[in-house]
């Protein structure tokens, strides 16, 4: 078996001491390309905040690469669900994108010319090169994504982290994006994703979590992404199996 | 101009400075009430500290002062975590009673100290050069100035050096705490700035002037720009022209040099809320009038794209078929001919070749929403511009 990229134990997280995820534990081995699956407010966001040190959990622990996420950081990249930003920000495509070079950079030293490059290598791979000098509030919700995506290209990480990287996306967005997802795993990256189409499950990962309060399960897509599972998640019945 | 006059409108300019910076960002955080409150809550604070020192020149008053104003954020934010009620009421909840405490302990025990609170509120710029700070023997020039010098002076070295780090927390919370820049540490410095120059500026132009040079002059760069750096330098233009402009306005009018700076700010941000090229309501109404008009002009040629019968392309069925008053039509029709899309002959309307590949490629938009193909029709028209 490979290496643990993340290693999650025993995660309790509270929203004002009312619990939302509760016990997790969760091995995510190096180089899958892993969807984290629930219903609306499982705690899946909450999960991946907890796992990026974005929120305290109330108990447990979680490590990369058998460190604590402050010492490895620079291992790891993250785009946040859509709804999470301010679009009206007075700042352009490129601008959000050299963002994603701040962490290797630390406090109080600026992005040069060096970060720019970076910058516009990755807005080229995915497709967002023009829109470079756009001001993001004009730019279409899948154009939007991309350059969340961007961002976390230019982190150059081991692990990445994504929150609903298809809501709101075009049908030729999707395909782009899983592309580059699927050519990031191909790199010997990990990648981590909420995603809600059950459908595309099967087509787009090879690993699989389900999430709903609890860890339902988690493995490789063939072996555990059936109608049992499924059904233990989203409480409802899943008579027709949704597999090939 | 006397030099009494020169030294208002410099203590002005840069209180409008080192409101300015902290403004800009407590705007774009869409925390504009907060420096109401900061600003009326440091009250009790100063009156505490007074208490203590029993010295109103006291530097320890002002950091007493932007303690209450910490002291205020802390609470507004513990109100609002009980999620009981939302942000601006926790604020409303928190700086009344805060302010009123300050009041009380005024009226109780202060009666015989110069502290009331008129000046508090409005302050009054056109004592400040009286108050002199005198080293050693010598008058080095009025207190006020040396200290709204000294906290624009901090103000822009913290700007400067944590710029990408304001930045990014302001832009993205969870970005900015996955890269290890700790939001709640920006956040924090971002309110004792904020505190501190409420409290540094206030003994000269009063609390309400505080506020209005914090936010109008950020509000007002917000319609203008879509590059922060821009933004800020737009507030803190604002900010000087609106101090020199106010004073000189109550110059002329007699009048209170706060209430005028005042005044100047509204009106500067009205007039470019009004006229701001993309933002200010009258573009966005123009915007919006084109977009109807190019909605039905695009209406228009795929009916023509959809019909050969010549009845149907015939000027008068704009009216009557289309169900379009004359208005419309013709707007439609001159707007279709500027862009050589269309061509008439007899009354009767026909696509050009231009016209019927625009057709396509608009309908194949609309249909797909894919972006890259139409970039070259966005400068031409409103509709696909997002
Ligand atoms: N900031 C917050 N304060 C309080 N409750 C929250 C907060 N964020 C999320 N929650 C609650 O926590 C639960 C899990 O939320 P989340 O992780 O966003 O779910 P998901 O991403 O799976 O849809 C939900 O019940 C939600 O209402
Ligand atoms: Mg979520």
């Amino acid at each position: 078996m490979s290496k643990i990229a993340v290693k999650v134990d025993d995660l309790t997280v509270a929203y004002n001491y009312k619990p939302v995820l509760w016990d997790i534990d969760l091995e995510i081995p190096e180089g899958v390309l892993m969807a984290i699956v629930g219903p609306n407010g499982a705690g899946k966001s909450t999960l991946i905040k907890s796992i990026l040190g974005i929120l305290k959990p109330i108990a447990g622990s979680v490590s990369i690469y058998g460190k604590p996420y402050d010492k490895q950081r620079q291992k790891v990249a993250y785009v946040p669900q859509k709804g999470s930003v301010d679009w009206d920000f007075p700042t352009t495509a490129l601008d959000v994108v050299m963002m994603g070079t701040y962490g290797s950079l630390g406090w109080i030293k600026r992005p040069g010319q060096k970060e720019k490059k970076a910058a516009l290598e990755a807005l080229e791979k995915v497709g967002m090169l023009s829109f470079k000098s756009r001001q993001i509030s004009q730019l279409s919700g899948g154009q939007q994504q991309r350059i969340f995506l961007a961002r976390a290209l230019v982190q150059n990480a081991a692990i990445y982290f994504m929150d609903e990287p298809f809501q709101g996306v075009d049908a030729s967005t999707e395909i782009a994006i899983i592309n580059i997802l699927k050519a990031l795993r191909k790199a010997g990256k990990t990648v981590i994703v909420v995603h809600h189409d059950l459908q595309t499950v099967p087509e787009y990962f090879d690993w699989v979590t389900f999430l709903n309060v609890k860890k339902i399960a988690t493995g490789p897509v063939k072996d555990i992404f059936n109608d049992d599972n499924l059904t233990k998640t989203y409480g409802i019945n899943y008579k027709v199996s949704i597999q090939e | 101009m006397s030099s009494a006059q020169i030294e208002i409108q410099l203590i002005a300019s840069i209180v409008a400075v080192a409101c300015a910076i902290p403004g800009t960002f407590l705007v774009l955080r869409k925390m504009a009430m907060i420096s109401d409150a900061i600003s009326h809550s440091i009250l009790p604070g100063i009156v505490i500290g007074f208490f203590i020192t029993h010295n109103l020149n006291s530097p320890l008053l002002i950091l007493f002062a932007a303690f209450t104003g910490i002291i205020t954020v802390v609470l507004v934010e513990y109100i609002q975590k009980t999620n009981l009620v939302k942000e601006d009421t926790a604020i409303g909840l928190v700086f009344p009673a805060l302010f009123s405490i300050g009041v009380i302990l005024i009226a109780k025990n202060a009666n015989d100290v110069h502290l009331d609170v008129d000046a508090v509120l409005l302050g009054e710029l056109a004592f400040a050069p009286f108050d002199r700070l005198i080293i050693n023997g010598a008058d080095v020039g009025p207190k006020s100035l040396w200290i709204v010098g000294s906290i624009l002076l901090i103000t822009l070295t913290l700007l400067i050096t944590f710029f990408k780090e304001l930045k990014v927390s302001t832009f993205d919370k969870g970005l900015a705490a996955s890269l290890g820049f700790s939001p709640a540490i920006i956040h924090y410095g971002l309110m004792s700035v904020s505190s501190v120059t409420t409290v540094g500026a206030f003994d000269a132009v009063g609390a309400i002037l505080v506020v209005a040079l914090m936010i109008a002059p950020a509000a007002t760069a917000y319609l203008l720009t879509t590059d922060l750096k821009k933004m800020l330098v737009l507030a803190v233009g604002f900010g000087i022209f609106s101090a020199i402009m106010g004073y000189w306005v109550a110059h002329w009018l007699d009048a209170s040099i706060a209430g005028s700076i005042t005044t100047i700010l509204g009106l500067v941000f009205l007039m470019v809320y009004l006229f701001a090229p993309s933002k200010g309501i009258i573009a966005v109404l123009y915007r919006e009038k084109q977009q109807r008009i190019e909605v039905s002009l695009l209406t228009f040629l795929l009916h023509l794209k959809n019909h050969d019968e010549l009845e149907e392309r015939h000027v008068k069925h704009l009216n009557e078929h289309i169900n379009w008053q004359k208005v419309r039509s013709k707007s439609v029709l001159d707007l279709a001919q500027k862009n050589n899309m269309i061509h008439i002959e007899n009354q009767i309307v026909s696509l050009t070749e231009k016209g019927d590949a625009f057709t396509s490629k608009a309908i194949d938009y609309i249909i797909t929403n894919r972006d890259a193909q139409i970039e070259d029709m966005k400068d031409d028209f409103f509709l696909f511009r997002g």
